[in-house]
């Protein structure tokens, strides 16, 4: 096995043991960027001199018995909204032409304290205002869309170019990514981690969060990230926790676990191999001793009214300057949302707010019940980069963004935390997802649910691009 | 087109006065857009939101309230 294909857990394992240098961890994933990265386009730049210095620095201090976390020497990627000081924040967008980042973002800063070494920037769709990333390939299939708007950090970890990276979350760009190429995406609760220093789309709606090969992964990640930015108005006052599952909760064991089953809303206009995929997957959780609930989702007639009526105001305010100065340097599918948005009246914002407030007291009821919910992520695997509608069998014609986002947007609304985990290859060989959502703060539940079906399956290789 | 359409001039209309001056070859397009959205969102109107406040910025799971959802419509029965 090469390093490159090692999961965050085992490559932290072996710098640990001294059995493998941050060096050759570094060059190995730079050379597996060099050999994939031209099929794949995930990156928008790559600092591989910088790196190569980073993970130098890392290995001295590692030599010297100088470890500052699990993450040290880890080669990651940033998507490309998250400000790291002196580096441009291309948002994959020529209307950041120029730009500079006077500062870390707070989570590249945490990254950076904990000894990982950035590889460099990853694509996104542009201003993370869409659900395909047009520049970039899928993982398994490159004729597949990578999903988005986290689509180059999603491939980057599949395919072997980073060990793990950061996407955001605004309508399910962690999680359907991560479903779409077959790797681990956590969209944490709202305010988790500190959004300070990231590129917003909705500010009511945005979460950072990590993309990785395993869950364990995702948890080491968050381990590092979580904890409390005083300039986040959403950050919480939690302590810092360590969320590895080990240290979490109880092993693989599930018993006494209530998981929920939804009856409508997560299961309706699903792919009949993505859904007998996850239902496979929730039966593996009641093989673990999980007790199957199975529960009613409130408010579905709402919710992609709610995601709308937050999130395009309120992307169309943040590009309010540049687009009047400079509209054309937008592509055009981002253009006219941003434009549309400005004639949204205030009072359609303001009911959007407000069903939020009912859908959080209606999910809080819901999770009394429950422990997690388990749902397919994504309704469809990737499609063709050039198809936009899926046609369900009952003739009902969707648009690819509206499908994408349909599973993922409670999580937004209510801000509470989902993992998304592969359960499978379709009969195309494409990946699918299960997504598990839990109560606000809850990430350990999910982490430690999520873990427990991993180990049930045998260990996921990396994507295989050519 | 219903009543609550905007038609190419009045989106053109309705933009200007927010400050965003459309040229004339965008307005069908933001006008197709822009009513498609409210096509969406206007569903919310259904709601009845009693005293519900809105939620700009939040701490996720602080509140919880036991407030059944209600329509508008349920309002008058």
């Amino acid at each position: 096995m090469q390093p490159f294909e090692l999961s965050l857990t085992a490559a932290a394992d072996a710098i640990r043991a001294r059995q493998l240098s941050p060096v050759e961890l570094v060059d190995s994933v730079l050379d597996r960027i060099e050999k994939v990265e031209p099929h794949l386009h995930a990156y928008v730049t790559v600092t591989a001199e910088q790196a190569r210095r980073a993970a130098l620095e890392a290995a001295n201090d590692a030599a010297a018995g100088r470890l500052r976390s699990p993450l040290h020497g880890i080669p990651m990627g940033l998507k490309d909204l998250i400000d790291v000081a002196g580096a441009t924040t291309s948002a994959s967008s020529r209307v950041r032409a120029g730009h500079r980042a006077e500062a870390d973002s707070t989570v590249a800063a945490r990254l950076s304290t904990a000894g990982a070494v950035l590889l460099g920037k990853t694509h996104t769709h542009e201003f993370a205002y869409g659900l395909t990333t047009p520049q970039t390939n899928n993982a398994w299939n490159r004729d597949r869309i990578a999903g988005g708007s986290s689509g180059g950090s999603a491939v980057a970890v599949a395919a072997g170019t980073a060990t793990f990276a950061l996407g955001t979350d605004t309508g399910g760009s962690i999680r359907v990514p991560a479903a779409l190429n077959g790797v681990v995406g956590l969209k944490p609760t709202y305010g988790l981690v500190p959004r300070t220093g990231i590129t917003s789309l909705s500010w009511s709606l945005d979460h950072v969060g990590p993309i990785t090969r395993t869950v364990e992964d995702a948890a080491l990640v968050l381990s590092v990230l979580a904890g409390h930015d005083p300039r986040d108005p959403a950050s919480p006052a939690a302590p810092r926790a360590d969320y590895r599952p080990g240290v979490a909760g109880a092993g693989a064991d599930l018993a006494g676990l209530r998981v929920g089953v939804p009856r409508n809303y997560y299961f309706d206009h699903v792919d009949a191999e993505v859904e007998a995929a996850v239902r496979h997957a929730i039966d593996q959780l009641q093989a673990l001793g999980a007790q199957l609930v199975e529960v009613e989702i409130p408010m579905t007639r709402y919710i992609q009214a709610t995601q709308w009526g937050l999130m395009v105001p309120e992307a169309t305010a943040y590009h309010e300057q540049t687009l009047r100065t400079a509209p054309e340097l937008y592509q055009a599918d981002v253009r006219i949302l941003l434009e549309a948005g400005q004639l949204m009246p205030a009072g359609d914002y303001l009911h959007a707010q407000r069903a939020r407030t009912l859908m959080q007291q209606a999910w809080a009821r819901l999770l009394d019940d429950v422990d997690v919910i388990a749902a397919p992520t994504v309704p469809a695997t990737a499609v063709a980069a050039d198809e936009e509608t899926i046609t369900w069998p009952d003739g009902t014609v969707e648009s690819v963004s509206d499908a994408f986002v349909r599973l993922s947007a409670p999580a937004n609304i209510t801000g509470v935390p989902s993992l998304s985990v592969p359960v499978g290859l379709d009969a195309a060989g494409l990946p699918i997802g299960m997504q598990l959502l839990g109560r606000p703060l809850e990430e350990g539940v999910l982490l430690r649910v999520g873990h427990a079906y991993e180990q049930t399956q045998p260990v996921r290789e990396l994507a295989p691009v050519a | 087109m219903s009543a609550d359409e905007l038609t190419p001039a009045q989106a053109a209309r309705w933009a200007a006065r927010t400050g965003l001056p459309l040229p004339a070859d965008r307005h069908d397009a933001v006008a197709a857009t822009a009513n498609h959205i409210h096509s969406v969102v206007a569903v919310l109107r259904e709601l009845d939101f009693g005293d519900t406040p809105p939620a700009f910025a939040y701490h996720a799971g602080e509140e919880k309230h036991h407030a059944a959802v209600r329509t508008v419509s349920d309002r008058s029965r």
